[in-house]
């Protein structure tokens, strides 16, 4: 008896642990399979999912018939357009993965499929990435293990599998460059990363992971308006940035110059965000002999005056920073004639005075004085043509040549750079005749209104005279014939 | 001088007998009794018509009839063109002056009933002349080209269509296409400065031929004081009333001349309150008046229909105004003649207030 409640409870036992096992992967390990070796220190593993879990079939069968029969469920290896699918029946519901004890977020599926890796891949009727493209299928691990693909210092290797492969590249968009992790590891971002700080910004701190778009939509976090505020999530994080001993004001200092008023306020993308003067992905600070040659990708005419003005040598003896030196670098204000000159709101005076560099001192002196003058002549001129206006005159040839003392006067505060006074003068000069002839023309359409009215009151009178001239007659002839 | 003027007057003579046609109008006498007043509209109403005809030759001399050209040729015309903003701003004046004294001489010619027998033609060719009138300032207005012009004269081509049968091949017509495009305007061109300055003409002299002929009308109830010739005293008197209104002409011309507004685009959306010339808002206010249904016929479409049928009886008056013909007192006339003068001022009025 007692040897027979002993054999019971050894098989019951026994039968109870045969059905925790699982088949597939005891198979599958028996065999030498690769997968099954991933699939070891897989996540999914440790919260209990098995092979059947993704690929269908009977785990708790060793009979191979049974265990992957089509009865069963069994799907084999899941064809590309299923895989994320499959991933999403567990990942995008939020009570399943409670079950699991995960507090991973659930919308990777809507924001992958909305992306521009959700696109139609070439190949077949699937995304061009799936799930297992970037988090590998068998060995996937937690993000934070630095053994992930997606663990933020191997991320760069992750995107470019696709990104730096141009024959791959070219199938979906031959435009696009694939020097990204190239660029990237000359930036500042990608030697941290490469030196295992994984602070340091990686591909999907700023293109996003799940919901990434093409720059050029509206949606990316790196479209033109977007990217200060994406970059400003770290740059502008004072605890974050601690360690890095940089200064974390340049997007609030941005936000208010020229060119963040342009860009935030306006909403014109060709005004410079951050990539734009210190590259994208090969972001690194502008040195002090390349930051005219930075901002004179857009403002050229700029930049090459100053190459040939007597300021790039003294710049250089004394170690400023060309373009920085007199307009600063994030807060870049709006330029203003003030900013010329030897008043206390002239940047010219911080080097010269009547003491020192006494040169330069009268040239601004004079520089400025030419440039208010014309400014003056220019709102006399206009003013001419509204009084003309006003008075109903026609003005539109006038108000036309009227651009050209605008044009000079913005002529003149490029020509600034140049430094050089007769040129200026050159400029000053162009302004100076066409306001001359605005003003005169003005004035010709103004005299014109009077003279209109002394010709109708010349008019009125003569047709008066002569309507009393043939009263009179009329009055005389009826008269002589009693009418 | 005298003697100059009589060997000159003898050459003519003796070629072409005028000694005839002067007599004839030496003859010619005008009644005078207190309505006397009403016989000069009709002359002032000429006047305005060959000031009309002189300035607008004119400004064909630089005027470009063509979607490209013609509001930029309007531009250089009051810019460039020594007295061209004259030119133009009187063409303008002298047209709205034009169409509010033809108003003014057919409603004295209704209400004096000049229109019967024998004037029976002579009123249908003066009503035919307001009805072109009403043309020229129509095909006019577009010329310059300007966003309001443009508009205007979508909405006025859009009313024509509306009428049954003939409604949409008039309105292609019109157009030369779909919409108003660039053939639009060098079809209003050519009725403006062609066609209908031909049909005007013609009318227009069987019209003053038929005066001629016919002579003065002498009112009904109106006792006639005596005669006065027309040679030189009424002459001399159109004359006066002629420099009168050339006084006032120059006045508006130069005080409030022609605005050119913003070049059409037919792309850009049609501007806030685009309202006809004032000689249509009658019309145009009563159709927005009408509800889009009236029965079972479209509001538009009978209101249309009724300006339509209108139009015709009062070309018509001299033949269904029987009593008058007969020499009785009919004060139906009266009574029409009162309630249209209301009726388009009152609808004028509310066009330009609502």
């Amino acid at each position: 008896m007692k040897v027979f409640v002993v054999s019971i409870l050894f098989y019951t036992i026994l039968f109870s642990q045969s059905k925790k096992i699982d088949q597939c992967f005891q198979c599958h390990m028996e065999i030498g399979s690769i997968q099954a070796e991933q699939f070891v220190n897989d996540v999914h593993k440790s919260k209990g999912l098995s092979c059947s879990s993704c690929h269908g079939g009977d785990n708790t069968s060793d009979d191979d018939a049974i265990a992957m029969s089509a009865k069963k469920g069994f799907i084999g290896k899941p064809k590309p357009d299923k895989i994320s699918e499959i991933c999403a029946n567990c990942h995008s519901n939020p009570s399943k993965m409670k079950k699991f004890g995960s507090s991973v977020t659930t919308g990777q599926m809507e924001n992958l499929n909305k992306s521009v890796h959700g696109k139609a891949s070439t190949v077949a009727n699937t995304s061009i990435a799936q799930c297992t493209t970037c988090h590998n299928a068998h060995g996937i691990v937690k993000v934070n293990n630095p053994k992930s693909p997606v663990y933020p210092t191997n991320i760069p290797q992750t995107c470019g599998k696709c990104h730096s492969n141009v024959v791959y590249m070219q199938k979906y968009n031959p435009s696009l460059p694939v020097d990204q992790i190239e660029k990237y590891r000359t930036s500042k971002h990608g030697m941290l990363n490469k030196a295992g700080n994984k602070k340091a910004a990686a591909c999907a701190d700023c293109h996003g992971s799940h919901n990434i778009f093409s720059a050029k939509d509206v949606r990316s976090s790196v479209y033109p308006t977007n990217i200060p505020t994406t970059c400003s999530k770290c740059h502008s994080n004072k605890e974050y940035m601690k360690e890095f001993k940089i200064p974390t004001d340049q997007f609030e200092k941005y936000k208010e110059s020229v060119h963040g008023i342009a860009l935030l306020k306006k909403n014109d993308i060709s005004a410079p965000a951050c990539n734009d003067c210190h590259g994208n992905h090969a972001a690194t600070p502008p040195g002090i002999s390349s930051i005219s040659k930075v901002c004179g990708t857009c403002h050229a005419l700029n930049a090459e005056l100053f190459a040939s003005s007597p300021h790039k040598k003294a710049f250089e003896k004394n170690n400023y920073p060309e373009c920085e030196t007199c307009h600063n670098n994030h807060n870049i204000a709006v330029t203003r004639d003030e900013l010329l000159g030897v008043g206390k709101t002239s940047i010219c005076s911080k080097c010269h005075s009547q003491n020192q560099q006494f040169k330069g001192y009268t040239a601004a002196l004079e520089m400025r004085k030419l440039i208010d003058d014309l400014t003056e002549k220019h709102k006399i001129a206009t003013s001419k043509i509204f009084e003309a206006e006003q008075k109903g005159m026609e003005v539109e040839e006038i108000k036309f040549r009227e651009r050209d003392i605008n044009s000079s006067i913005l002529e003149a505060r490029t020509v600034i750079h140049s430094f050089d006074v007769s040129k200026f003068k050159e400029v000053i000069k162009k302004g100076e005749i066409a306001s001359d002839e605005v003003i005169s023309d003005a004035k010709s359409k103004i005299d014109e209104f009077y003279i209109r009215r002394i010709g109708l009151v010349a008019a009125i009178l003569f047709s008066t005279l002569l309507m009393i001239l043939i009263y009179l007659y009329l009055k005389r002839i009826e008269k002589e014939k009693n009418i | 001088m005298k003697k100059l003027f009589n060997n000159i007057y003898s050459w003519i003579d003796e070629r072409v007998q005028i000694s005839d046609l002067v007599k004839f109008m030496s003859k010619k006498y005008v009644p005078i009794h207190s309505h006397s007043i009403w016989y000069y509209f009709g002359g002032v109403s000429l006047f305005f018509f060959i000031i009309q005809v002189v300035t607008g030759i004119l400004l064909t001399f630089y005027y470009k009839g063509s979607s490209e050209q013609a509001y930029e040729s309007i531009k250089f015309i009051m810019s460039k063109v020594e007295f061209g903003w004259l030119i133009r701003s009187i063409h303008a004046w002298s047209a709205n002056l034009f169409i509010f004294t033809i108003f003014i001489h057919m409603f004295s010619v209704f209400f004096e009933r000049t229109y019967r027998k024998p004037r029976e033609l002579t009123w249908v060719t003066g009503v035919l002349l307001f009805f072109l009138s009403l043309s020229f300032g129509f095909s006019g207005y577009l010329l310059p080209w300007n966003e309001l012009a443009y508009f205007a004269t979508k909405v006025g081509t859009d009313i024509v269509g509306v009428v049954p049968i003939i409604g949409e091949p008039l309105k292609l017509l019109l157009r030369g296409s779909e919409d108003v495009t660039g053939a639009t305007l060098s079809r209003f061109f050519a009725f403006h400065v062609m066609l209908l300055p031909l049909i005007f003409s013609l009318i227009l002299f069987i019209h003053l031929l038929l005066v001629q002929i016919q002579g003065m009308s002498e009112p009904v109830e109106e006792k006639v004081k005596g005669n006065m010739p027309f040679f030189p005293n009424f002459f001399l008197r159109d004359l006066i009333l002629w420099l009168l209104v050339l006084n006032i002409l120059a006045v508006l011309a130069v005080f409030f001349p022609s605005e050119l507004g913003l070049k059409a685009n037919p792309l850009a959306p049609a501007p806030a309150g685009i309202k006809p010339e004032w000689y249509f808002m009658f019309m145009f206010q009563s159709l927005k008046f009408l509800p889009s249904k009236i029965l079972f016929i479209d509001g538009e479409l009978l209101g249309i229909l009724l300006f339509g049928s209108a139009g015709v009886l009062w070309l018509l008056v001299p033949f269904w105004d029987r009593k008058t013909a007969r020499g009785q007192k009919n004060r139906l006339i009266n009574y029409i003649g009162i309630f249209a003068i209301i009726f388009i001022i009152v609808m004028t009025i509310l066009g330009w207030v609502l």
